[in-house]
C-alpha cells in the first residue's frame, strides 16, 4: 500500500505540476482551452492524491495526519480541494493559476520530508486527531485560498490587459465577497479545530488550554481573522484594506504552520 | 452626551472590539517568543541583564497571566458583553422586520417591470405572503434564515461563556500529582484522598515503542470511609470521588542501599530526578539523573538508551558535598558507588507512573462556550438572511425588490430570478 502510496504522489505531484504550466499559457496566451484542462488535470490530480492518502491509511493502519509528511500532504490536498471549490462554483480559473503553485510548492514541501511510517505516541492514539486534524486541513485550504485571492485583488488594478481580465476575474465587489467567504470557512473550520483540540487536550494532558506556542499561534491566528471579519463591516475597510489584513492572516497561518515547528517547540512538536 | 454614555458607547463599539483583538493577537505572539515562567538568572543568561529586567518588568515572564493581559481579557469581555446587549433589542426588531410586509426597507437591488412575481419568488425558493406598503399598494414579500441574523450575537455568547469557564476554571481548579510504582499508596497532595497505585503497564509493540501506558488506581477518602477504583491510561481518564485522575508520565525508579562501613545506613525507592540525603551526613547528597536500561554512551552525544529492555542497565548519578558537585559518573549493572565510609547501590529498576489528578468544576462552561461560538460562526455566515418583496405598481406590472447579507452573491441569483419573472429593464444595485 505505501508504495502505490509512493508512485502516486509522484503521479500527483507531475499532475499539479502540469496543471501550474497550463494555467500559466492561459494567462499568457489567454486562451480557455488551457485553463480548462488544468482543471481536469488537477481534478483527477486531487482524486488521485485522496487515493494516495487512502493508501497511506490503510498501509500505516491510522489516519495519515500525524507527522510532517502526512500533513504537508494533507494540507496541499486541502488547499487543492478548496480552491477547486471556489474556481468550480464562481467559474474562476484565474484563481486556480494563483492557488496551483501554491499547492504545488506545498506538496513539493511535503515531498522533502521523511515518508517513513512511524507507530504513533500514547497521547496521539485518540479519535479526536482525526477531527481536530482534519479540520485545520480545511481552515488551512480556506486561508490559503483567501490569501490567493487577496494577492489577485491586489495585482487586478495593476494589471494593463482590462480585456482579459474583465472576462475572467470578478470585479472587485464581488472578488471581496469571494475572500470574504474562504475566510469564514476558514475560521469555521479554524475554530473547529481549536475546540476539537481543547477537547482532546482535556482528555490527554488534564488541561484544555495550556499556552503551548501552537495553541497561542491558532488563537493569534483566529483573532487576525475576527479582526478582519470586524474591519470588513468598518467603512472604508473593503476591498483594499481587507486584502492586505488576508494576506496578514495567511502569513500567521503559514507561521503556526511551519514557524512554530521551527522555532517554538512545545507540547505540539511532533505536529 | 454625558461621560458614561461615551464610556459606555467606546466600551461596546466595534472600533474597541477591534483595537482589542490586534492587542491581544500582538501581545499573545510577543509572549510566545519569550520562555515562560523563568528567573531573572535564566533570562540574563539567554538575552541580557537589562532584557531580563525589562522582562520582569513587564511581567512577560508570566505573560498570560499578567495583570494587563488579563485587563485586555476583561475588557474584551466587557466589549461583547455590552455589545450583546446593545444588539439584542436591535437584533429582535430586525428579525421581525425580516417578516413582517416592507415599511421603509431599503433595498439592495430592484427589478422592474416584472409581468409574474410569482415566478421571482418560485425561483428563490421562497414563499410571498400578501401585503399592503405604507402607500397601501399591493405587496408580496418573503424572507429566509432570519435566524441568520442572530449569528454573530450567538458567536459572542460563546465566546463569553468560553472566557468566563476558562476564567473560573484557573481560579477555583484544584490539581495535585502523584508518582510511585505499583503497590505504593500515597496522599494526593493537600485534597484528603489517598492514592494506591493497584498496577502499572506499559504496553509495547513488536517494534519496541510504546503502545500505552495503564495504571490501575485505588482512591480512598478516609474522611468520608469512601474508596473508588478504575483504570487510567493516556487519553482515558477516570473520574473517581469528584476528581479526574490522568496517566501522566512515566520514568525509571531504583531503589537505593546505602551501607556505612559495611553496615546497613538507609533504603529507599528513589525516581529519577530525585536524591537522598545520607541519613548521618545531611550534607552529602547523591542525585538520581537518569537511568538507562540499554546503556551505551555516544561520542558528542553523551549516554543513551538503544531500547526500552534492561540489556545493560546504567544509573547516571552526580554526588554533592555542601552543595559542591563532588562528581558526576555512570554505573554499569551491579556497580557500587563508594564515597569514603559509605556504599551505594543502585538496585531493582522499574517504572513509575505520574498520575495527575484534577478538579475544575467550569471545565463544561468552557466547552459549551466553544460549541456555542462554533453554533454562531454556523449561523452568521451559512445562514444568510434574504428578503424580497414585490410591490404592484400603477401600470399593473411589478417591482421587486431585494436585500440579503450576502449582498452581490444574492444579486446575482435575484437577477436570475428577475428575468423568470420577466423583468423588462437591468436590474438596479442600490449603491449604483
Amino acid at each position: 500500500m505505501l508504495q502505490i502510496e509512493n508512485t502516486l504522489s509522484t503521479i500527483v505531484m507531475l499532475l499539479y505540476f502540469a496543471a501550474m504550466i497550463l494555467y500559466f499559457l492561459f494567462i499568457a496566451f489567454k486562451r480557455d482551452s488551457f485553463s480548462r484542462v488544468a482543471i481536469l488535470l488537477q481534478i483527477i490530480g486531487f482524486v488521485l492524491h485522496t487515493i494516495a492518502l487512502i493508501c497511506r491509511g490503510i498501509g500505516a493502519g491510522r489516519l495519515p495526519l500525524t507527522n510532517q509528511y502526512e500533513f504537508a500532504t494533507s494540507f496541499a490536498w486541502g488547499l487543492c480541494l478548496v480552491s477547486l471549490i471556489f474556481v468550480l462554483r464562481f467559474h474562476f480559473p484565474v484563481l486556480g493559476a494563483f492557488a496551483a503553485p501554491l499547492v504545488f510548492v506545498i506538496i513539493g514541501y511535503a515531498a522533502m520530508q521523511s515518508k517513513e511510517v512511524h507507530e504513533l505516541m500514547p497521547a496521539l492514539r485518540s479519535n479526536w486527531l482525526g477531527f481536530h486534524v482534519s479540520t485545520a486541513i480545511i481552515a488551512y485550504g480556506s486561508f490559503g485560498v483567501s490569501f490567493v485571492l487577496s494577492i489577485i485583488f491586489l495585482l487586478r488594478d495593476r494589471m494593463k490587459e482590462k480585456g482579459f481580465l474583465d472576462q475572467h476575474i470578478p470585479n472587485r465587489e464581488k472578488l471581496d465577497v469571494i475572500s470574504y467567504r474562504s475566510v469564514s470557512l476558514g475560521l469555521l473550520f479554524l475554530t473547529f479545530t481549536i475546540v476539537t483540540g481543547a477537547i482532546w487536550a482535556e482528555r490527554a494532558w488534564g488541561s484544555y488550554w495550556s499556552w503551548d506556542p501552537k495553541e497561542t499561534w491558532s488563537l493569534v491566528t483566529w483573532l487576525v481573522y475576527a479582526a478582519y471579519l470586524h474591519l470588513r463591516l468598518r467603512r472604508g475597510w473593503q476591498g483594499k484594506s481587507a486584502a492586505i489584513f488576508a494576506v496578514v492572516g495567511f502569513v500567521c497561518v503559514m507561521f503556526t504552520y511551519l514557524g512554530v515547528n521551527t522555532f517554538l517547540p512545545g507540547i505540539h512538536s511532533y505536529a | 452626551m454625558s461621560s458614561i454614555k461615551k464610556i459606555w458607547k467606546f466600551l461596546s463599539s466595534m472600533r474597541f472590539a477591534i483595537l482589542l483583538l490586534v492587542i491581544l493577537a500582538g501581545a499573545c505572539s510577543a509572549a510566545s517568543f519569550i520562555t515562560q515562567g523563568q528567573s531573572y538568572t535564566w533570562y540574563a543568561q539567554h538575552y541580557s541583564e537589562r532584557t531580563a529586567a525589562l522582562i520582569l518588568a513587564l511581567h512577560l515572564d508570566d505573560a498570560f497571566h499578567s495583570w494587563w493581559f488579563l485587563l485586555i481579557a476583561l475588557f474584551l469581555c466587557l466589549n461583547l458583553l455590552f455589545c450583546n446587549i446593545i444588539r439584542f433589542p436591535q437584533i429582535r426588531q430586525r428579525v421581525k422586520a425580516q417578516s413582517s410586509p416592507p415599511k421603509n426597507s431599503t433595498a439592495a437591488f430592484s427589478a422592474q417591470d416584472i409581468t409574474d412575481p410569482d415566478a421571482v419568488f418560485q425561483h428563490l425558493h421562497m414563499s410571498p405572503s400578501r401585503g399592503s406598503d405604507e402607500n397601501g399598494c399591493e405587496v408580496l414579500y418573503a424572507s429566509k434564515n432570519s435566524i441568520g441574523l442572530w449569528g454573530a450575537w450567538v458567536c459572542h455568547l460563546g465566546i463569553l461563556f468560553l472566557i468566563a469557564g476558562f476564567s473560573l476554571g484557573q481560579i477555583t481548579q484544584q490539581q495535585a500529582s502523584v508518582y510511585g510504582i505499583a503497590g505504593q499508596t500515597k496522599p494526593v497532595g493537600d485534597t484528603g484522598l489517598i492514592l494506591t497505585i493497584d498496577d502499572f503497564r506499559i504496553g509495547l509493540r513488536e517494534d519496541d515503542t510504546v503502545e500505552q501506558y495503564t495504571a490501575d488506581l485505588t482512591v480512598g477518602d478516609p474522611a468520608k470511609g469512601t474508596v473508588q477504583s478504575a483504570t487510567v491510561s493516556v487519553n482515558h481518564p477516570a473520574t473517581l470521588l469528584g476528581w479526574k485522575f490522568y496517566q501522566n508520565s512515566t520514568g525509571w525508579a531504583e531503589q537505593i542501599t546505602v551501607t556505612e562501613n559495611g553496615e546497613p545506613l538507609q533504603a529507599e525507592l528513589l525516581c529519577a530526578g530525585e536524591y537522598l540525603r545520607i541519613s548521618d551526613k545531611p550534607d552529602l547528597v547523591i542525585y538520581f539523573n537518569a537511568f538507562y536500561p540499554d546503556y551505551v554512551f555516544v561520542p558528542g552525544s553523551g549516554p543513551k538508551t538503544v531500547s526500552g529492555h534492561l540489556n545493560n542497565p546504567a544509573t547516571l548519578y552526580t554526588v554533592y558535598y555542601q552543595d559542591q558537585i563532588l562528581g558526576m559518573n555512570v554505573l554499569i549493572g551491579e556497580e557500587e558507588l563508594t564515597i569514603d565510609e559509605y556504599t551505594v547501590i543502585f538496585s531493582e529498576p522499574r517504572n513509575y507512573t505520574l498520575i495527575q489528578a484534577k478538579k475544575d468544576s467550569f471545565t463544561w462552561l468552557a466547552f459549551l462556550g466553544g460549541f456555542v461560538t462554533v453554533i454562531g460562526l454556523l449561523l452568521a455566515f451559512y445562514v444568510q438572511p434574504a428578503k424580497v418583496w414585490a410591490i404592484k405598481e400603477g401600470s399593473g406590472s411589478w417591482a421587486v425588490h431585494g436585500s440579503a447579507k450576502s449582498g452581490i452573491l444574492f444579486q446575482e441569483k435575484f437577477l436570475a430570478a428577475a428575468r423568470a419573472g420577466g423583468a423588462g429593464k437591468e436590474i438596479n444595485h442600490a449603491a449604483d
